[in-house]
């Protein structure tokens, strides 16, 4: 008797340790097997499912499902042929989640919930016909008529664990010949993935995000063009790496490198520099790697489909999105590509854009330096107010003689002082004696309690301590 | 017989008192005074008392350990050969030589005290001259010290001895590194926290097992083997500063989909710019959208 019990009472706490330790199923029907999310992971930003682990063959196989997909509802429909059938799938859909789905024969599928455990559809059936309706109840709500013919009833099952999969498959398998999986796709993951391979500065990277860029509707795309704007960015350093490769070596002295680029390297935490030491040592493991792949991210970038691909995106009517129009200006602004002036002149023209956006548009065109001047100017000259602002101040960052021609004459003829203002200020970052000597003219005709004046003697100033 | 006894020991407290009396260093006394007071400069007045409180009594701990406490090289022009004197190194010996003279009471001052100063000055101090202690004396009592800070239930003891415990480990993992994992067990959650900041720190790759199962415990069936997200989280960010081996393993955590820890692994992977995690993550972005699937039983 005692031997009896004690036998009972080991079988118990070996199957019950063996189901506590158990966080994966092998799917024998489907031959799949799946596991349990993270505890902490299950239902956080509403996540819930078991993860396909992996795929052995047979009907998952066939029906194409992959590991790492998240399988977040088991659906399951069964055929209603009787009255009998009719109230037995629903109440079983029911159960837990107090809703179900009808699919009639006209093919409408019709979602009826009802509040309470407890509650009727307001629903009768002959067979499969609809033979009654409760007016006001979910059914009649629904818009189900006495006549309409039930085909089925679809039984949707959110999955939360491993049990919950077990018993959905278990009980469709029944019924139906099939079941019907739908899968989550964590986009957090996915985002997260992206910024790592922006930063990452690797050329297999780029081909993906071009893709995700130019797909539609992605939720994915934003994070792509900012990481392939990363990765121009990155690839614009090539040069201060090439230094590190011809000499093999991972240590340099800090002023053998370009001050900005070395600077830029730091920042994106390739490199530190010790200037006491006069030493620039690249970041173990990822400055000494990245010297061995930049050539390689450098060709990629410059190998001209980004620079066909980018003014595409900068345009509003094409692209949505402003990130991804300010992304693209920017990665036009590093390549500096002539090609894509007259795009972003219409950028910096376009009076429905967002301000900030035609100043970066202007940013860029600067950028690009002297072969932008010409249509800085036709564009100064024809636009109004705002577009004269943009182009006044890229053409002081470009500066030479052609750009200052053109300001210091707009400076005597435009009457607008606010655009004065952005005038006298591109010419005083041109800064040379002929910019010197315009400002100081313009400053000894204004009165000298004029705004314009004030401003006038602080550039001045600020020219003459810089010149010091 | 029992009045001859009270009087010794009246008589020997009466002496205790005399010679404490005696051994009372004038210039220190001075110094602790202008410490208490309001004067102007009185940390850089009281300096130069202790330096004169060590001149008469080298073996003063306290006047050493208040001179490493308080002196500082902003007291002095460059060039002032005082001013080398108190640098952190300078200052941390003289902590040194103060325990020396009296090691229970200042190992547990260092520990327990000066870690919480303010000033990161005074806490580099204090780091100098326990590191002195664990390389030229008693360092089994140090660390045991050292263990009762970071199991105590005060967070800034268990953050100080965190952070010293991880100094000491960069210098010698072999020793160290055994303490922390044996720590990762320890009922109290900020201790095993703690330790895991440690190892991080340490970047020694001896942790990397460790880490990886107090990551992966997030699917353990039972909650009481399931590590809290907190420190699974701050286990990940350990591997990717411990990089070099780490690295497998965070990509492990990447490719396992039930994982909650996958975007701090992927963060992890991006800090560190190691080239093997380009390909894994690349196989992330080709996983499968949101879809419907029909499976025929």
């Amino acid at each position: 008797m005692w031997k009896g019990i004690l036998c009972v009472i080991l079988i118990g706490a070996a199957l019950g340790a063996g189901g506590c330790g158990d966080n994966r199923y092998y799917d024998d029907r489907l031959q799949m097997e799946v596991q349990q999310l993270d505890s902490d992971l299950d239902n956080r930003w509403s996540t819930t499912g078991v993860v396909i682990i992996s795929v052995k063959g047979g009907p998952a196989s066939a029906a194409k499902l992959e590991p790492g997909e998240l399988i977040s509802y088991v659906i399951g429909e069964r055929k209603v042929d009787s009255r009998g059938s009719y109230n037995q799938a629903v109440k079983q859909a029911m159960k837990g989640d107090n809703n179900f789905i009808l699919k009639l024969t006209d093919g409408r599928t019709i979602r009826i919930a009802v509040r309470r455990k407890g509650d009727q559809a307001g629903l009768e059936v002959d067979g499969n016909r609809v033979s009654k309706v409760t007016p006001g109840s979910p059914a009649d709500t629904g818009n189900i008529k006495v006549g309409d013919i039930i085909e089925s009833v679809i039984d949707e099952r959110n999955i939360k664990k491993i049990k919950d999969y077990k018993k959905a498959t278990r009980e469709f398998a029944k019924h139906d010949s099939k079941v019907t999986f739908r899968t989550t796709e964590l986009v957090g993951i996915k985002i997260a993935t992206i910024n790592a391979l922006g930063n990452l500065g690797d050329v297999r990277a780029i081909d993906l995000l071009r893709g995700i860029l130019e797909s539609e509707g992605s939720t994915l795309r934003q994070p792509a063009a900012e990481a392939l704007e990363r990765l121009v960015a990155l690839s614009q350093l090539n040069d201060l790496f090439q230094k590190f490769q011809n000499a093999n070596a991972n240590e340099l002295p800090a002023d053998r490198l370009d001050a900005q680029k070395r600077e830029s390297a730091e920042i994106l935490g390739l490199l530190t520099v010790d200037l006491e030491k006069n030493l620039a040592t690249l970041n173990d493991p990822f400055g000494t790697q990245f010297r061995h792949r930049s050539e390689a991210l450098y060709e990629k970038i410059t190998d001209g489909s980004m620079v066909a691909l980018a003014p595409k995106y900068i345009q509003r009517e094409v692209e949505p999105d402003q990130e991804i129009r300010r992304d693209c200006i920017s990665i036009l602004g590093h390549l500096k590509p002539t090609s894509a002036i007259p795009n972003l002149i219409a950028v910096m023209e376009d009076n429905a854009e967002i301000p900030g956006i035609r100043f970066q548009a202007g940013l860029a065109l600067s950028q690009i330096g002297a072969p932008a001047v010409d249509f800085l100017i036709a564009a100064f000259n024809r636009g109004e107010a705002s577009v004269k602002d943009i182009a006044a101040s890229a053409l002081g960052s470009i500066g030479g003689n052609k750009s200052r021609n053109v300001l210091i004459q707009a400076l005597d003829t435009i009457a607008d002082p606010t655009i004065k203002l952005t005038v006298a200020d591109a010419i005083a970052k041109i800064g040379d004696p002929t910019s010197i000597q315009a400002l100081r003219l313009q400053k000894q005709r204004l009165p000298a309690d004029s705004g314009l004046g004030t401003f006038l003697s602080e550039l001045l100033k600020q020219l003459e301590t810089q010149s010091m | 017989m029992k009045k001859y006894t009270n009087l010794c020991i009246v008589a020997i407290g009466v002496a205790a008192f005399l010679m404490g009396c005696g051994t009372q260093n004038e210039s220190l006394s001075k110094g602790k005074e202008l410490i208490k007071s309001d004067k102007r400069r009185k940390e850089e007045r009281a300096a130069q008392q202790f330096k004169l409180a060590i001149q008469q009594e080298a073996d003063n701990a306290e006047a050493h350990y208040l001179l490493g406490y308080y002196d500082s090289e902003t007291f002095y022009e460059d060039g002032d050969p005082q001013k080398e004197k108190a640098s952190i190194e300078e200052r941390g010996k003289h902590m040194f030589l103060a325990y020396q003279n009296d090691k229970r009471k200042y190992r547990e001052i260092l520990v327990f005290e000066t870690l919480r100063d303010r000033s990161p000055e005074v806490q580099n101090t204090a780091l100098d001259a326990l590191k002195r202690i664990y390389k030229q004396d008693d360092r089994k009592k140090l660390l045991n010290s050292l263990k009762k800070a970071i199991k105590s239930n005060d967070n800034r003891d268990r953050h100080d001895a965190q952070w010293v415990l991880a100094a000491l480990g960069r210098e010698d993992a072999d020793t160290i590194i055994p303490i922390l994992l044996d720590l990762l067990d320890y009922k109290r959650e900020e201790t095993r926290l703690n330790a895991v900041k440690a190892l991080g720190k340490i970047g020694s790759e001896k942790a990397v097992p460790n880490l990886v199962q107090i990551v992966n415990s997030g699917s353990a069936k039972r909650k009481r083997d399931r590590e809290v997200a907190e420190i699974r989280r701050l286990a990940v960010e350990a591997l990717g500063n411990i990089g070099g081996a780490a690295v497998q393993e965070l990509v492990a955590i990447v490719q396992n989909k039930g994982s909650s820890m996958r975007v701090d692994a992927i963060q992890a992977l991006e800090k560190l710019g190691d080239e093997r995690a380009v390909n894994p993550l690349l196989e992330v972005l080709s996983d499968q959208g949101s879809r419907e699937v029909v499976v025929q039983f």
